[in-house]
């Protein structure tokens, strides 16, 4: 009899990698990327700290209502216990529809890589890769935490080393600091900045989903804090390293000018077609695992408000063998394709980017808020408490609704290449 | 142990597995499922433990071993769905009932639960 014991739970660090894993996909090169355009250097890196204090505290919040209310429903869950089902509900949805079209910018990506690996047209890699993807969710086939865990930890170790050699391979160069510390952005852009970077933690918030497999939700707080830590370390490096992008002259980012795919003007990979194969089929076993996930807890929240009428009856049904709602995977994919031939733009895609800040930036200030509201917070608790999460909560919306504006209404950047010739 | 409430959980789990039993399709199903099922209030002194062998219920107790599953919630929310009043997954999304164990255990379930809940 398989009964449930501590063995069976994941272990701290695969939880630490679930955290990161769930945050950190192919989109994410891309938020970065357009940060190092509007901030550059030590300003985007600034911006990674920025937003990642802002998690921290989150981090923090979301271990007391993982404690109070241990839930695999997460987010959804804290939310409605603490405000009401309407206000959980209207909070988390455009959160979902968001991630739907980042699914759908994933696989824009994973397409501009396969034609850049393999001379196939963007949109047939695309295509394939949603299919596939969905085709493996489908089957039933749900990959274990641990494998998950090694495919992040080698992504992570792999752009680290990138970056690394970027920025040493470029501090020879004359210009080396003037890239490392160009002049100073005004103040909306650095708050735009920040509130794009939330982007880059979007997901880790996610592990709070993996209590139920955890038994204690004090590994779960713990595992937050430092997927926050470890995301810090890894996006303010690899900004340093896209800082150095600019100015590579043989970058082969600079001669095709493909901002979609900014990894691949990363170090070695600009140069090395080896390392550019490497780096991209890591993007795709990212983006792969990323869309995996994404796909099977989606179809179970479109099959559960289905169950309950709000969406088409029809998607309600499970498949009693593989366990798994076919329609609602179907609808999915059916989405996901549908968006990823709308979002043809680099404005589209930045407003996804921007969309998403915004509503991560949203659901987060509304799990801080809710955290000194009962039946969260503790009898007796000081009233500096609430007034801190108050001030916190703000600042999720300052920031979220700075990327908004800076998303939307500033001017496209040059992309990387354009500034290499510049210079 | 108030015996009131935990006379009225078990009812309520009663009124479930009788609700079971009569789909042997739903049964047949399930077969090389073994959990154990353990259903606790969390406002009330109250617990009851449902065995399944290979699909089939083999034993319910007040007590048992470490269970498979673990599902908790307020005493009126697990009797609403175990006497298929409430689909579960709208307390279990609101975070009205929560589960500790597998999901590939949780899911089958809350499959059985749907299909003896009438919509």
């Amino acid at each position: 009899m398989p009964a449930l014991t501590k063995n069976a739970a994941p272990g701290p660090i695969t939880l630490v990698a679930t955290g990161c894993g769930t945050a950190i996909a192919c989109v994410c090169a891309l938020g970065l990327g357009e940060i190092e355009r509007r901030l550059g250097g030590l300003w985007s890196v600034l911006a990674v700290l920025g937003a990642a204090l802002l998690c921290a505290a989150l981090a923090r919040a979301l271990a007391r209502l993982t404690t109070v209310v241990p839930s695999g429903a997460g987010l959804m869950a804290f939310l409605s216990r603490g405000l009401g089902r309407r206000w959980g509900l209207l909070l988390m949805l455009p959160y979902v529809a968001l991630v739907i079209a980042l699914v759908a910018v994933e696989a824009r990506i994973v397409g501009a890589v396969s034609a850049r690996l393999l001379s196939v047209p963007p949109a047939l890699g695309a295509v394939a890769f949603l299919v596939w993807t969905w085709a493996v969710a489908r089957s039933g086939v749900r990959f274990s935490l641990r494998a998950q865990a090694v495919a992040t930890a080698v992504l992570v170790i792999g752009f680290v080393l990138l970056a690394i050699a970027g920025v040493i391979g470029a501090a020879g160069r004359p210009d080396f600091f003037a890239h490392l510390l160009p002049p100073r952005p005004s103040a909306l852009a650095l708050l735009g900045g920040i509130g794009q970077a939330l982007f880059l933690f979007m997901g880790f918030e996610l592990v709070t989903n993996q209590v139920e497999l955890v038994r204690a939700p004090g590994v779960i707080g713990s595992a937050l804090s430092r997927s926050v830590q470890l995301l810090t370390v890894f996006y303010a490096v690899v900004a340093l390293g896209f800082s150095t992008i600019a100015h590579a002259p043989q970058a082969g980012l600079a001669a095709d000018g493909d901002w979609l795919t900014p990894q691949l003007g990363l170090g070695a990979a600009a140069v090395s077609p080896l390392a550019a194969a490497a780096i991209g089929i890591l993007c795709i076993v990212a983006s792969f695992t990323s869309f995996n996930g994404a796909l099977l807890t989606l179809s179970r929240l479109v099959y559960a408000l289905a169950s309950q009428g709000l969406l088409p009856r029809r998607l309600a049904r499970m498949d009693s063998k593989r366990m798994v709602p076919p329609d609602a995977l179907a609808a999915l994919l059916a989405a996901s394709l549908a968006l990823t031939f709308l979002l043809s733009s680099r404005a589209l895609i930045n407003a996804v980017l921007a969309g998403s800040a915004a509503a991560a930036g949203l659901v987060w200030a509304a799990a801080v808020a809710v955290r000194e509201r009962p039946p969260f917070v503790e009898p007796g608790r000081p009233r500096r408490h609430l007034v801190a999460a108050l001030a916190l909560s703000s600042l999720f919306v300052v920031f979220g609704a700075g990327a908004l504006v800076e998303g939307f209404t500033s001017p496209a950047p040059p992309v990387l290449a354009e500034v290499t010739h510049a210079h | 142990m108030n015996v009131d409430v935990q006379d009225r959980l078990g009812a309520a789990l009663a009124c479930f597995l009788k609700a079971y039993e009569a789909r042997p399709e739903l049964v047949a199903e399930q077969r090389g499922w073994s959990p154990i099922i353990a259903l606790a209030a969390s406002d009330a002194q109250a617990r009851v433990v449902v065995s399944l062998d290979d699909g089939r219920i083999a034993r319910v107790a007040a007590a048992g071993g470490p269970p498979t599953l673990e599902i908790t919630g307020g005493l009126d929310t697990l009797c609403d769905v175990l006497t298929l009043r409430r689909d579960p997954n709208e307390p279990y999304l609101f975070g009205e009932l929560v589960v500790v164990g597998a999901e590939a255990d949780f899911v089958r379930l809350d499959y059985i639960a749907s299909r003896l809940c009438p919509r």
